[in-house]
């Protein structure tokens, strides 16, 4: 018997009853649509948190001094931003600050105040203006009483769009009070972390430098960011080196997103493992009810299977002709699932700004067709056994 | 002459009921026996008479408990399952009383049908079902339904299933069993014609009136071929 005959035959049984054949399909369907839909959507947030991440933080290294109760935290002055552009880095020296302000009905709303140097976007790709400027480098040396807030603080101080040219007087932690003309408004950050974000005002770090005491002079952290094309590793150690030279050991930290986004993934994977495991389940179910209509179909087709033999047909034969059919509907009911899922998943891009891209990986489709076939293979034994076994003239007297 | 069919001491013996009463039913009790090359043969007996276990065992549907059978000269007593179906598929044709044709495939298909086992191309195929259809006199109506079709034609249809084998023997089963008068005489005509171009011919019938088309009947009864009647 030629190969392709045995496709022919059986397109031609699952045709004879498309209704019970499409509805048999529907456990495995739904099954691979779990499947491929669940990892897809594990797979999408992962991208979402890693890419926002990597956005946020993706190439820096972070530098801050380490906090030991008793011991005096060393201290980050200007001059070290000059030594760590030995390395091929931009620092990006910053003061952490916080301040509270009137609204415009007079109820005080905190601030994060941090202190930096000018010209943030050029260093800072994740930093983008949405009006106005960002001091300059010199007004940052200068200390000019100039802010750049941030969405979220605009629109809790002035209202959205109304906080460009307008003075804010801010209160200090230092108890002092700082007036500064709003000269920019930067755009909200956008991604997973994008919701975290608190109201910000960012001013010259000489500014805060001059009314906070006891910032004269120091850094809290220094971001170092990683030129293109350079290992964020080897950045790591040696700024590490570099560090314990200058203060000794154990008294800074320096780290990068790596660690956390190796923790993450581990997480992401362990999810997704989760959620393909349910899905697997319901394929499971779907098997089964393959299987229940392999059986049933077997029944009905007694005589025909009888025929079959009486003309020639080997057991070999039928049972080839049985599985192949059982493949075959589970593979087209693998298919619709891959395409059912692939459109809600395209759906859900377009609907929840948290999923950033459309990820259907050829993995995952290759998984959910090869375990769809395994699954016709696996369930289809045992109807085609049953098949390849009858009793020609039991088959042909079977009313 | 050569023979096809050569029996020799065939018993068929089926057990039944429970270990202790083991019921032992004799279907075929030595039955002994040879049709030549060419020859027009039919069995007649009495319903539970074996005669349907001999068409079986003749056909290869069903392997006798002892004794020897010699098809074409080769002995097939033996064979397992495999090897059975591909004598099946060579050397013999069914006619069954039902039919037994495929509902959704055409004339055409359901007379490839046995050629589909033997492996051969679509188009070898499906130029010797055409023949073997015009032979039965449906050239025209190849692609028509078993619905779309007579009882007679159905059942010529299944003739020209077995024919397309070009087998050594076609064995029918009360092939007019399910036809009216006028539509049996249809089948028996075209029987008398499969005769006269030399085919061997077996036919298992319970009506005298069948029987005595063929040159030869073999009683059957108990099991045992009671009769051997030559016709004129």
């Amino acid at each position: 018997m030629r190969f392709s005959d045995n496709f022919k035959i059986a397109l031609e049984a699952l045709f004879a009853h498309p209704t019970r054949t499409l509805l048999s399909l529907l456990g495995v369907i739904i099954g691979v649509f779990a499947v491929t839909a669940l990892i897809s959507l594990g797979e999408m947030a992962t991208y979402g948190i890693q890419h926002s991440l990597e956005q946020v933080a993706g190439r820096s290294v972070y530098i801050q001094p380490q906090f030991k109760p008793g011991v005096e935290s060393v201290r980050f002055d200007a001059d070290l931003v000059k030594v760590l552009r030995v390395l091929p880095v931009r620092p990006v020296p910053y003061v952490f600050s916080s301040a509270t302000a009137e609204d415009r009905h007079g109820q005080l709303v905190s601030l994060d105040l941090v202190g930096t140097v000018g010209d943030l976007p050029a260093l800072d790709a994740s930093v983008a203006l949405a009006r106005g400027r960002f001091f300059g480098p010199r007004e940052a040396r200068q200390g000019l009483p100039v802010a750049v807030i941030n969405a979220k603080a605009e629109s809790a101080l002035f209202g959205n769009g109304r906080g460009l040219g307008r003075e804010l007087v801010l209160n200090t932690s230092g108890g002092s009070r700082l007036r500064v003309l709003v000269v920019g408004v930067v755009q909200p950050a956008g991604g997973f972390f994008g919701g975290f974000e608190g109201s910000r005002v960012t001013v010259p770090y000489k500014l805060l430098w001059g009314r906070i005491p006891w910032k004269k002079g120091r850094f809290d952290m220094i971001e170092l960011k990683v030129e293109p094309g350079v290992d964020l590793k080897e950045v790591e150690k040696r700024a590490q080196r570099l560090l314990e030279l200058r203060y000794g050991k154990d008294r800074i930290s320096v780290q990068s997103v790596q660690a956390f986004q190796q923790a993450l993934s581990g997480i992401t994977l362990g999810l997704q493992a989760l959620l393909g495991g349910i899905g697997a389940l319901s394929l499971l179910v779907g098997g089964i009810g393959i299987m229940n209509i392999m059986l049933v179909s077997v029944t009905e087709r007694t005589r025909e299977i009888g025929l079959r033999k009486a003309l020639g047909a080997t057991s070999a034969q039928i049972r080839t002709q049985f599985m192949i059919e059982a493949v075959m509907l589970t593979v087209a009911g693998g298919l619709i699932g891959v395409v059912l899922a692939a459109a809600v998943l395209y759906a859900a891009v377009l609907a929840v700004p948290f999923f950033e891209a459309f990820i259907l990986s050829p993995t995952t489709v290759a998984l959910a067709l090869g375990v769809s076939a395994a699954v016709g293979l696996f369930f289809g034994v045992w109807p085609a056994s049953q098949a390849a076994g009858l009793d020609p003239i039991e088959a042909l007297r079977y009313e | 002459m050569k023979p096809i069919v050569e029996l020799e001491e065939v018993r068929k013996v089926y057990r039944s009921g429970s270990s202790r009463r083991e019921i032992e039913v004799r279907a075929l009790d030595g039955v002994s026996l040879r049709i030549e090359d060419g020859e027009f043969v039919s069995i007649m007996g009495p319903s539970g008479s074996g005669k349907s276990t001999l068409l079986h065992v003749l056909g290869l549907l069903d392997r006798p408990t002892s004794g020897r059978y010699l098809l074409a000269g080769e002995d097939v007593t033996g064979l397992d399952d495999e090897a059975a179906a591909r004598v099946r598929n060579r050397r013999i044709g069914f006619v069954f009383q039902a039919f037994f044709l495929m509902p959704r495939y055409s004339a055409l298909k359901n007379v490839e049908l046995p050629l589909v086992y033997r492996g051969l191309p679509e188009g070898e195929r499906r130029l010797r079902a055409e023949r073997a259809l015009e032979e039965v006199g449906l050239a025209e109506r190849m692609d028509h339904l078993p619905s779309e079709l007579s009882g007679g034609q159905k059942q010529r249809v299944a003739i020209a299933r077995a024919l397309v084998q070009e087998p050594a023997l076609l064995l029918a089963d009360e092939p007019t069993g399910n036809l009216d008068t006028e539509s049996g005489r249809e089948i028996l005509a075209l029987f008398d014609r499969l005769h006269a171009e030399g085919k061997t011919l077996v036919v298992v019938t319970h009506e005298r009136e069948i029987a005595d088309r063929s040159r030869r009947i073999l009683h059957v009864r108990d099991g045992r071929l009671v009769d051997d009647e030559v016709l004129g």
